[in-house]
């Protein structure tokens, strides 16, 4: 007797042990979202799969996915060419229904990405469809990648490359000047939650110039109380006469317990490149979908070359010329050459009222020569 | 009485020959030049000399002299030379720098504007062959030569080694050579003078592939010397599709940028602070 | 009775010994401290030419000075030549350096017991990039041998310093002893 038992409980184990293990890795939802019942299943389930980067089944969510390319699909997800998307991580997502009616919903999702620059938001309309028997599924944009015609753009733009004083060398041997930057400008400004110091650099000198702004707040009696670089609140690598702006926060800091800032401008010289030039087309400010005041525009790379990382950095000035905020942005797109690709930074409330005009530097990064 | 003289005589004689021994260096020293010093008293002792960048220790017989090698005094300064026999004694002497042989000479800046009242400095530093500072006073003869023209010499005398110029940069940009020189001992180094701010900064704009070319006259400063290509011009464009900017570097003299314009627009041009002419652009293309 | 007595002035006596260990750690412990402490340098930039002194910079180069003299004072005191990376550079470090490693080899220790410095600016060049000043310090030296002290002395040095900026300090390029000694 007890040598039947004893398999027939082993089995039974099993099967519940594994029944458990499937509950544990989320089965029960997979199977219950498996033909998702709501537009924001359906695009929960999608991104969901993304969120694992399983290309596959995201793929097989969508509607229209005899329209889209799955290569496609993964890069406008996933990233690709060494942009900032294919280093971000998505950590997580919010979906909420806009309209719906039987056979159509949209759906907005706001993807929050983690990158090596800091948290990333991409706010997504997308598009559900009823499959007539109750499932939704996603109808992903077919927007096509527009490809450049294969041909040769002759790049012969300066290339600054620098030979310094060697370690051994003798004291008072000559060796190559440091840049001569200025700040022309600076503002000091009290926000909520800290003290802003902004303004704009230029780089008078006649070569490239590595920049760094720090700035230290000064009590009454003269001594410091906080220091604070400007980070990547700038654009870093000024060729000559190239103007970036700055800005440098003090969170919890208030201006009132400060008597005066003292600013520093560091200048390197570094090697640099005078390509890729980026133009910056169709500024405007605008109000998003979330209601936020956003400065959109477009890049255009013109040179040959991809660009992996592009950084937006605008300064914007009141009715006097007075620099009155800066605000920074990553592209999670790469810019590939003589594609315009849309970006958006956004600024507060308060200080877009007071915008009369804006300027906007792009800085960037590139995988073979940052 | 006489018992108290003697005693004052025994100890007289107790402290003379109790007395440690002596050391007489000489009144003037050159750095690294050997020299003796004498020392009195009798038997054997320790020698020791400690000076800016040396210590020597070893065993001499008192009374005669102590050899100093020349390299145990190079550097020039204060030594300490002690001798201990039963008691220690010791004594200060001062090493002075050997003759002028280096010249070290910081020029600055290594680029420079042109035509920058007293942008240049040249300061030059005399040394002996042991990297001391030479203190006493020396005519240094200072040369600058600008690009293409007559070579400009000045004389200054150092104070505590240092001797110092300062230059108004040429009207003309290019090379300008500084030297500085002590008898045969020359050194040089070349600052580039360089364009300043472009002056009279303008732009024009023609019918190009992708809508309009605007191009920049060749961008030269006020005294006319062209700015260096890779300065970069900013080209702002403003329409009904919003506002366009676009950094571009000097190329071959100029800098030229395509423009898509919708509608009426003004296109305005700057160099770092420099701002120069705008367009008004009628219609669409 | 007289146990009672010897008891009490045990018992004194070991207060007293408690008392003088207190004092002489706490005597100890102040010297100690004394001589983590960077010296006292007044500098006087009234003199200076051709180029004024900045008033950060004033203040940067009394700090460094101080700090070199006081790394310097260490670094001979515990024969470690990486201590002179901080403040010094160039012909200054040299000599240092080759001071230390001579220092190692004979058994003879040099240490400086600083009492300040009094530094009047001479000459700030141009550009920036080059100062010399004149520094009359206060200063015990004593010079060991072993553990045998060979010289002791309370002395009014009078030296002349190079100093060039490094990337966040000033540095001591060049420290010579000179003759005039004028307190």
């Amino acid at each position: 007797m007890m040598k039947r038992v004893l398999p027939i409980v082993l089995a039974v184990a099993t099967v519940v042990f594994i029944w458990i293990a499937w509950v544990q890795s989320g089965g029960i939802e997979r199977h219950r979202m498996f033909s998702a019942r709501s537009p924001e299943e359906a695009v929960r389930l999608l991104l969901t799969a993304a969120k694992s980067r399983n290309w596959d089944a995201a793929y097989s969510r969508l509607a229209n996915a005899g329209e889209v390319e799955k290569a496609a699909f993964a890069r406008d997800l996933g990233g690709s060419n060494g942009s900032l998307r294919t280093y971000a991580t998505l950590e997580n997502f919010n979906v909420w229904g806009l309209h719906a009616d039987n056979q159509e919903a949209t759906v907005r999702a706001k993807l929050h990405y983690s990158t090596a620059v800091g948290p990333l938001d991409d706010v997504r309309d997308i598009k559900v469809r009823n499959d007539g028997s109750g499932t939704w599924k996603v109808v992903w944009p077919t927007s096509k990648v527009p490809k450049l015609a294969p041909q040769v753009i002759p790049v012969n733009y300066l290339r600054w490359d620098v030979i310094n004083r060697g370690a051994e060398d003798d004291w008072g041997v000559q060796n190559v000047d440091s840049p001569q930057v200025r700040i022309v400008s600076m503002n000091a400004l009290q926000r909520p939650d800290r003290v802003v110091i902004l303004g704009e650099i230029v780089n008078e000198d006649t070569v490239p110039a590595y920049v760094n702004v720090n700035a230290a707040l000064l009590a009454p009696d003269g001594s410091p109380v906080a220091q604070e670089t400007s980070f990547d609140k700038i654009s870093h690598t000024l060729l000559p006469k190239q103007v970036s702006p700055y800005r440098i926060d003090f969170p919890g800091m208030k201006l009132q317990q400060i008597k005066s800032v003292r600013m520093d401008a560091k200048a390197m010289l570094v090697p640099a490149t005078a390509d890729p030039v980026i133009a910056v087309t169709q500024q405007r400010m605008e109000t998003d979908a979330l209601g936020k005041k956003v400065l959109r525009g477009e890049l255009l790379n013109q040179s040959g070359q991809i660009v992996n990382i592009p950084h937006v950095v605008a300064s914007y000035y009141d009715a006097n010329g007075k620099v009155i905020w800066v605000s920074d942005g990553y592209l999670d797109q790469e810019l590939l050459p003589q594609i315009p690709v849309a970006f958006a930074v956004d600024l507060p409330d308060d200080v877009a009222g007071k915008v009369q005009t804006y300027h906007v530097v792009v800085n960037y990064y590139q995988k073979n020569n940052s | 009485m006489r018992t108290w003289l003697t005693s004052l005589l025994v100890f007289s004689l107790c402290v003379a020959f109790a007395q440690a021994a002596e050391l007489r260096p000489p009144a003037q020293v050159t750095a690294g030049t050997p020299f003796p010093i004498a020392s009195n008293g009798t038997g054997e002792g320790t020698f020791y000399l400690i000076g800016p960048a040396q210590i020597s220790k070893r065993k001499v017989n008192l009374g005669g002299e102590i050899s100093v090698q020349g390299d145990e005094v190079e550097q020039a300064g204060m030594y300490t030379a002690i001798l201990c026999a039963d008691q220690c004694t010791s004594v200060h002497f001062y090493v002075r720098p050997a003759q002028t042989s280096r010249l070290s000479l910081l020029v600055h800046p290594s680029r420079v504007p042109v035509a920058a009242s007293n942008a240049i400095s040249a300061v030059a530093f005399v040394f002996d062959r042991f990297h001391n500072l030479v203190l006493t006073p020396q005519k240094v003869d200072f040369k600058v030569v600008p690009p293409g023209g007559a070579a400009i010499s000045q004389s200054k005398t150092t104070a505590n080694g240092t001797a110092w110029i300062r230059l108004t940069s040429a009207r003309k940009g290019g090379p300008a050579k500084v030297g500085a020189s002590i008898g045969d001992l020359a050194e040089m180094r070349v600052v580039q003078q360089v364009a300043s701010d472009a002056c009279n900064l303008r732009i024009k704009a023609v019918p190009g592939p992708k809508g309009i070319a605007v191009e920049t006259e060749p961008v030269r400063d006020c005294s006319g010397n062209f700015v260096p290509d890779g300065t970069v011009v900013s080209f702002t464009k403003t329409d009904a599709s919003g506002k366009t900017t676009v950094d571009a570097p000097i190329k071959r003299g100029v800098t030229q940028v395509e423009m898509a314009v919708s509608g009426p627009a003004r296109i305005s041009v700057a160099s770092g602070v420099v701002n120069g002419n705008e367009l008004s652009l009628g219609g669409a293309r | 009775m007289r146990k009672l007595a010897i008891t009490i002035l045990r018992r004194l006596i070991l207060l007293l010994a408690a008392g003088l260990v207190i004092v002489c750690f706490s005597f100890l412990q102040s010297q100690i401290h004394a001589a983590s402490e960077a010296p006292k340098v007044d500098l006087n930039p009234d003199n200076v030419g051709p180029r004024a002194i900045e008033e950060l910079t004033s203040k940067t180069i009394a700090r460094d000075y101080a700090n070199s003299w006081k790394t310097m004072a260490e670094a001979l005191d515990k024969n470690r030549v990486d201590l002179l990376d901080g403040y010094f550079t160039g012909f200054a470090k040299d000599k240092l350096t080759q001071l230390i490693a001579q220092q190692k080899q004979t058994g003879v220790r040099i240490r400086y017991d600083d009492r300040g410095h009094k530094l009047d600016a001479l000459f700030y060049s141009p550009s920036g990039d080059a100062m010399q000043l004149r520094d009359r310090a206060q200063l015990g030296i004593e010079i060991l041998d072993g553990g045998k002290v060979i010289h002791n002395e309370e002395a009014n040095m009078q030296y002349l310093v190079l100093m060039t900026p490094g990337a966040d300090r000033w540095l001591v390029r060049d420290l010579v002893t000179t003759p005039e000694v004028k307190p």
